[in-house]
């Protein structure tokens, strides 16, 4: 019981490394509660991606969710970011 | 060369860090709706995320600067999330948990410390 409800989330120090490796100016830095917080701002940007995924591929009656799902809804899922 | 060589082997592992955790997030989401994502989708969502980390970044910066801050800080990534009502609560109740939990942590420390002395006090 308790695997299943597990959270799945991205690591601290990868969000960290991630996000400051596209900082343009060496000085620019990242707290650990930012760090935190934008971890959270993927797994929501990731879950949205999935789940309108999964409801194009379900409106076309299809039963694997495939890369043109994915593509029709990312447009709007961009936009909504 | 050995520098350029090294940047490309963090970038990779970080690629392959978040494509683990989007493939993790998106097996559940499979499992909660019945539907499998195919491993195409799983990579292209992955690819996605990591380009987005680059518009997020930039962003973040730019506001951090206009705050005349070098350190990106919660108030930054409040704004990143304005776009979606949603999205703007969920994060600001997330931050708020933050700040509680870390009242509630030092609490605990100051209430060890007190109780310490309060109990070397009644010895003596």
């Amino acid at each position: 019981m308790a695997e299943r409800d597990a959270e799945i989330v991205f690591k601290k120090d990868t969000v960290h490394k991630l996000l400051s490796g596209f900082f343009k100016e060496e000085k620019t830095k990242l707290s650990g509660d930012a760090a935190l917080l934008m971890a959270e701002m993927l797994k929501i940007f990731v879950e949205e991606a999935a789940v309108r995924s999964q409801k194009q591929a379900e409106s076309e009656d299809c039963d694997e969710v495939e890369i043109e799902h994915f593509e029709k809804i990312l447009p709007q899922l961009l936009l909504d970011f | 060369m050995k520098m350029s060589v090294d940047k490309d082997e963090t970038l990779q592992r970080l690629k392959a860090a978040v494509h683990y955790t989007v493939g993790r997030l998106c097996q559940k989401t499979g499992e909660d709706h019945r539907r499998e994502f195919s491993r195409q989708v799983i990579a292209a969502i992955a690819e996605t995320t990591f380009r987005q980390c680059d518009i997020f970044a930039k962003d973040l910066e730019a506001f951090a600067r206009h705050a005349k801050r070098s350190t990106v800080t919660t108030d930054d990534v409040k704004l990143v999330a304005r776009r979606s009502t949603a999205l703007s609560i969920y994060i600001q109740n997330k931050s708020e948990e933050l700040n509680q939990e870390q009242k509630d942590l030092k609490k605990k420390n100051t209430g060890k410390r007190k109780s310490r002395e309060t109990e070397e006090e009644s010895r003596e």
